[in-house]
């Protein structure tokens, strides 16, 4: 999942400054289950700012919509009536949500309202941990199933650098070394061979430019159509 | 072949010792230093934004020292410099006459006191040493014909002290593999930890040179000592001795040290 985290209020506030009527649009995915953007959090942010106007005597009003799924068009459309009342959208979704609200709507603000943090998983209740860089190459298979680009901050591909102590990260002692987990896990499976190969230098290129991915029924579908 | 290299091969023991570039522009001190030193060992390295906190460059003071006839190791690290970088360096290094390097991965930037720096690590250490490698066999990783091919005595480091070990003796094995000819160790703090570590890397057939470090003047004695034990043991192919708050004092140290 995307995990993300609200914008300091003060933030928030600022940048709502401009606006008279503003609609705070939840999204009910990932940003919902991080606890961060769903319909309850957007709630939460609108009585805040509405408060915070009234203290300060303003005109001004905070309402709430929350779509299933920001970064689909689908989900989109069914504000298309309720936008026309506002005067700038302020998104709780990931930035790609954010993005997707602000392509469907041109002629409406949309301000951010939280930060995204990463691609990561629910450990607990209230606890989310960073688990992919979204590389594009993927090398989970050798690596024992952890990731040494979002895990080790060198991002190291053929072990690791001289810092870990204890098993521990020598930017963070409380954080466990990626390749001391990976060495563990796979001397626990005997399958340390994995490890012995060079890896050779990772192939930025396809990072260069923004990512798009089409399914081949997408292109046999267009393709049938010219 | 560097000078560095007919040391290692011919040698019993040989010695280096690090230095920083100046924290500004002024490079007189260091090259008088150096000149000083220079005849007594058998490498300055110089080092590269150690310790993740920005100085001149490296490759600048090593061209400036190898014109006054020393003997250079130029220390390159992959934090700060991507593979395009390490390619122009590496070249500039060759073309200055530098003939060694030592290649390493570099502390993490939240270490330095430019915390805030984007950290590069294109290549790790490993491919740092097969990048120079395919330098010195006339192309650059894209493949391309090099107008002049430099030659590198080539180094990497390892951490004695990490633990766990085996992941890093894997990682060693690869620097080996990958073109290292010396390998020098992170400051070592007594002759126990290096005897473990020479047990579990004595089929390796590598040449390591001992780290050892007086990171304050208190130190002092206790590394002469070190020293003097550890080139006692025959353990290693030589030693790497530095002084990162006081560089001035490396000579005295090399008296202290008798050499
Ligand atoms: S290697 Fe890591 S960052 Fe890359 S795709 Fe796999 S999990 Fe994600
Ligand atoms: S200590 Fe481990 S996780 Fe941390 S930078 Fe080094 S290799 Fe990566």
């Amino acid at each position: 999942m995307i995990v993300a985290q609200r914008k300091d209020f003060e933030q928030i506030k600022a940048a709502a400054a401009d606006f008279r009527k503003v609609l705070v649009v939840g999204c009910g995915t990932c940003v919902a289950v991080c606890l961060t953007g769903g319909e309850k959090e957007a709630g939460i942010l609108a009585a805040q700012l509405d408060l915070a106007s009234q203290i300060q005597g303003e005109d001004k009003s905070f309402a709430v919509a929350c779509v299933e799924r920001q970064c689909d068009l689908e989900f989109l459309d069914e504000l298309a009536e309720t936008v026309l009342d506002y005067d700038a959208l302020l998104s709780l979704a990931c930035g790609a949500g954010i993005q997707l609200l602000a392509e469907r709507y041109p002629r409406v603000p949309v301000l951010a309202g939280v930060d995204t943090t990463f691609i990561g998983i629910n450990r607990d209740v209230g606890l989310w941990e960073e688990r992919c860089r979204a590389c594009r190459a993927c090398v989970l298979t050798t690596t024992g199933g952890i990731c040494p680009v979002s895990l080790c901050p060198k991002g190291m591909l053929n072990g690791p650098c001289g810092g870990t102590r204890q098993g521990k990260c020598e930017t963070d002692p409380e954080r466990d070394c990626a390749w001391s987990l990976i060495y563990e896990r796979l001397a626990g499976l005997d399958r340390l061979e994995n490890l012995s190969a060079i890896v050779a230098p990772r192939d930025h290129g396809a990072r260069s430019q923004p990512g798009r991915q089409v399914h081949p029924a997408y292109l046999r579908r267009y393709s049938a159509h010219e | 072949m560097s000078k560095f290299e007919q040391a290692l091969a011919h040698k019993d023991f040989v010695l280096t010792v690090e230095l920083d570039p100046p924290r500004g522009v002024a490079l007189a001190p260091l090259l008088e230093l150096a000149s000083r030193l220079a005849p007594r060992v058998d490498a300055l390295v110089v080092s590269d934004n150690r310790g993740a906190m920005p100085r001149l460059s490296g490759l600048a003071a090593g061209a400036r020292l190898a014109a006054q006839g020393a003997e250079v190791i130029l220390t390159l690290t992959c934090r700060d410099m991507n593979r395009l970088a390490l390619t122009s360096q590496m070249l500039a290094a060759g073309a200055e006459g530098i003939g060694n390097l030592l290649l390493v991965s570099g502390d993490y930037v939240s270490l330095g006191d430019h915390p805030g720096a984007k950290p590069v690590y294109d290549l790790d250490s490993v491919q740092a040493l097969g990048l120079a490698v395919t330098l010195a066999s006339g192309r650059d990783l894209a493949g391309q014909e090099l107008d002049g091919a430099p030659r590198f005595c080539l180094g990497a480091v390892v951490a004695a002290q990490s633990d766990p070990l085996p992941p890093q003796l894997i990682k060693l094995k690869k620097k080996a593999q990958a073109g290292a000819r010396f390998i020098v160790t992170q400051p070592l703090t007594g002759l126990e930890e290096l005897q473990g570590f020479c047990r579990q890397t004595a089929t390796l057939g590598i040449k390591l040179l001992a780290g050892l470090e007086v990171a304050d003047p208190g130190q002092r004695q206790g590394v002469v000592g070190l020293f003097k034990e550890i080139r006692g043991s025959g353990l290693v192919a030589g030693a790497h001795l530095s002084m990162p708050a006081a560089q001035d004092d490396l000579p005295a140290l090399l008296d202290a040290c008798g050499l």
